[in-house]
């Protein structure tokens, strides 16, 4: 394909990021100290994979560590190459999960993201291989490394929510309760339900709201643009299940919906909508404003989806249960395909972008499969790009660029023809 | 007699083919967490979908480069057609990439009877009671598949040959305790290869052959080195033959289609699926199986049994389950006072490639 770069133009100028995102500044400054304090304060430090239930954190008075939310913050101080390279030290493969080697390395180092020593060593490691095995055996490692209790929650496998069976949900309630009964005894503090029932329910209500924001994204011209939407990710991630978390969210959805009734799109002009799968590249959100400056917004990504599940606080366990099985990184190509037919026709899309995120296979695997299936069936073109979430060097800008404003062209031929 | 094993690894399809056009139903699984037991109740013939060793092209397409080579290479062969003999195909919930590959295989590879057998991560009493539950569904879309009587008593018939199986395997294993074991390590391959894509009947009948007359042991050492290979799986024995002219011989292993196949009867005094739940998740795990540290203590243990000097850690490229235990089951085999080689492979060009050059650099470290 031969052709100059697709044309910038004035008109192309873009919404202003959401005030109410200005929130986020001092909720992530209060975490991180939280944090620095914890074992001054008593407050038990969990580390736990992303998918595992974080519920059981707050249920206990204890505060959330996520290695991979922590690798993200290294890839964008540009302090993640140092520390990837000391965890293949270690006799780690050069191409297993950066968010892994980043960990490793950060570890070994004793080295942070802000020029400091790094997060407070685990109380409790917390580990799901409800998204991944990844998880598990990185928690294995990091368990010979600290010498803390290590409580692995076992995930049956299901094929997508329908075929979820009630024994699944019963095996993976039973997984959960006896995960609370562990953390119990390690902590030394007793379980209370009705605490954990409270703690679902901020959770719920957080899904909640995440949910009203993802489900505007449909209107045309979507309001809010994909920088914001993984930026507003940290208390979804991070603080689930808490009383801040929840509230962070309400003013948030107010000025989406603001933006909505007033007609205020993101882009003045949009002209391409976009689905995004899957993983942010850390290092370079910019990479979206690159997109709006042709025109092109992202109205849909299953990323932030993956933190967001609806539960039912009536029934802590078994809510869980339902919610850890049924959301969509666990479905096979099949499952994750039916999603995102669905979510083409309801947020209008145009074009899918792929970021082959070389170092999580299972979840870049079946792209090419997930992009045949929407051409096939949908007429709806894809691209897409190789890289790493959290490393750098992984990442070729020129090369990528080069393939968006080819990619671009051919949107533009295809929904404007001359 | 003893190349009969590995002709029938290398003629696997053809095997299949010829069982095909008696009539026979033939059922593809993967990994070491698929109760064939009940397949073969069933009256199909369960056969372990391996790879190949040619360069991937087809499957390019559809799974990326940076994926697991040996997974890759499976894609590549049944969207050749290699895999077109199969009736039903079953994955079990192993590592990530076993299941990545069902939605594909479905859409592409169309195997009339495809399966997905959820296997728990761990090893308790809930999770053999999730499995138990699971097999007996298993065994009902089976029935319903295959037509076969998969009831009880059949179900303890298969057990009892698989049993067998294992037994036998075991002693070929043990003639590696002489000091001049009879068989190499890739007379071995052969053996343990061959017993996963023929029916265990068969197989069983040829290892009582071999053991009834098992080659003479050669008096006093053999002069090679004894080592240990650990890791996933490979698809030829060529590697071994390098290191065989090198002056090793592997004379036990923890790999997939090895020790971690074979190993652990299923105890028969128990209700056949329960027993058959307690035996897949009990056994030595593989790593996208927990606790890991079950299957270190396994090798160490065979490592002193059988004598070895060095250990080859044999890692398929990007298969990462394995790449996270590295680091520590390296460690440990040092302060256990074995030499070890990390040997990352895409089953491509063992021979006459650097594979020599660094097996030889480690035998001079080791002998």
């Amino acid at each position: 394909m031969e052709g100059k770069a697709p044309e910038k133009t004035e008109s192309q100028a873009k919404a202003p990021r959401l005030s109410s995102s200005a929130a986020l500044g001092p909720m992530n400054e209060q975490y991180y100290q939280d944090l620095a304090n914890a074992k001054e304060t008593g407050t038990p430090v969990f580390w736990i994979t992303s998918m595992a239930p974080i519920e059981l954190v707050s249920a206990f008075d204890g505060i959330a560590f996520l290695p991979e939310n922590y690798a993200a913050l290294c890839s964008s101080r540009k302090v993640a190459p140092e520390f990837i390279d000391a965890g293949v030290s270690l006799g780690y493969a050069a191409g297993i999960c950066s968010y892994a080697l980043n960990c490793f390395g950060s570890m070994h180092l004793g080295k942070g993201a802000f020029g400091d020593a790094g997060p407070p060593a685990p109380d409790i490691l917390l580990a799901t291989e409800g998204a991944c095995i990844t998880h598990p055996k990185w928690w294995e490692a990091l368990q010979r490394h600290y010498n803390c209790p290590l409580v692995i929650v076992d995930a049956p496998y299901t094929v997508d929510s329908d075929t979820l069976s009630d024994h699944q949900k019963r095996y993976l309630a039973a997984e959960l309760e006896r995960a609370a009964h562990e953390i119990a005894g390690y902590t030394g503090k007793k379980f209370d339900m009705d605490k954990l029932r409270e703690v679902v329910a901020l959770s719920d209500r957080t899904s909640e709201l995440w949910d009203e924001i993802d489900a505007m994204r449909a209107v045309v011209p979507t309001p809010v643009s994909q920088i914001d939407v993984f930026t507003l990710q940290f208390p979804l991630v991070t603080l689930k299940g808490t009383k801040p978390a929840a509230e962070f969210y309400g003013p948030v959805v107010e000025e989406v919906r603001q933006r909505v009734e007033n007609g205020v799109g993101f882009l003045q002009n949009e002209r391409f909508r976009l689905m995004w799968d899957l993983f942010p590249v850390f290092h370079n959100l910019r990479l979206f404003n690159y997109f709006a400056d042709l025109g092109a917004a992202f109205v849909s990504d299953l990323y932030g989806n993956a933190f967001s599940g609806r539960l039912d606080a009536s029934d802590p366990f078994g809510g869980m249960a339902a919610r850890y099985l049924s959301f969509f990184m666990r479905s096979s190509s099949m499952g994750k395909a039916v999603i995102y037919k669905e979510r083409a026709k309801r947020y209008k899309v145009d074009g899918m972008v792929f970021h082959a995120n070389r170092c999580c296979r299972c979840f870049s695997a079946e792209q090419p499969e997930v992009g045949q299936i929407l051409r096939q069936e949908l007429g709806i073109p894809s691209m897409v790009f190789e890289a790493d979430m959290v490393d750098v060097r992984a990442y070729d800008d020129e090369q990528v660029k080069a393939r968006i404003d080819a990619f671009i062209e051919l949107l533009e031929a295809k929904k404007y023809p001359k | 007699m003893v190349s009969e094993f590995l002709d029938a690894y290398r003629n696997r399809h053809e095997l299949a083919e010829g069982w095909k056009k008696e009539g026979r139903k033939i059922c593809g699984f993967f990994c070491n967490y698929v109760p064939e037991e009940i397949i073969s109740a069933a009256g199909a013939i369960p056969v372990r979908i391996r790879g190949g060793t040619e360069n991937v092209e087809i499957a390019d397409a559809h799974l990326p480069t940076f994926c697991c080579s040996y997974i890759r290479s499976v894609l590549d062969l049944a969207l050749r057609g290699r895999y077109s003999y199969l009736d039903g195909v079953v994955f079990p919930k192993s590592c990530d990439m076993t299941r990545v590959l069902p939605g594909i295989w479905k859409r592409n590879v169309l195997t009339p009877f495809q399966y997905m057998l959820p296997v728990p991560g761990k090893d308790t009493d809930e999770a053999v009671g999730f499995l138990t539950y699971e097999l007996d569904r298993f065994r009902e879309a089976l029935a319903a598949e295959f037509g076969g009587d998969v009831g009880d008593e059949a179900l303890r018939k298969s057990i009892k040959t698989y049993n067998e199986n294992r037994a036998l395997v075991g002693d070929v294993y043990k003639l590696a305790l002489s000091n001049a074991p009879p068989l190499s390590g890739s007379d071995m391959f052969g053996i343990l290869m061959s017993g996963q894509i023929m029916p265990k009947e068969q197989h069983n009948v040829m290892l009582r052959k071999l053991l009834d007359n098992p080659p003479a042991p050669q008096g006093g050492s053999n002069g090679k080195v004894r080592l240990m290979i650990v890791g996933n799986t490979f698809e030829t024995a060529d590697l071994l033959l390098v290191m065989e002219e090198c002056g090793a011989q592997v004379v036990i292993d923890d790999v997939d289609t090895g020790t971690r196949y074979y190993e652990t009867l299923v105890d028969e005094s128990l209700d056949p699926l329960r027993g058959l739940a307690v035996r897949y998740l009990r056994k030595t795990p593989c790593p996208c199986k927990h606790p890991t540290e079950r299957r270190l203590e396994r090798i160490l243990a065979l490592a002193s049994e059988y004598r070895v000097k060095g250990v080859v850690l044999l890692n398929q490229k990007y298969c990462d389950s394995h790449l996270y235990d590295r680091p520590w089951i390296e460690s440990k085999l040092k302060e256990n006072g074995l030499q070890v080689l990390f040997v990352e492979h895409s089953d491509i060009g063992w021979v006459g490639g650097k594979f020599k050059t660094m097996v030889e650099a480690f035998m001079e470290m080791v002998g």
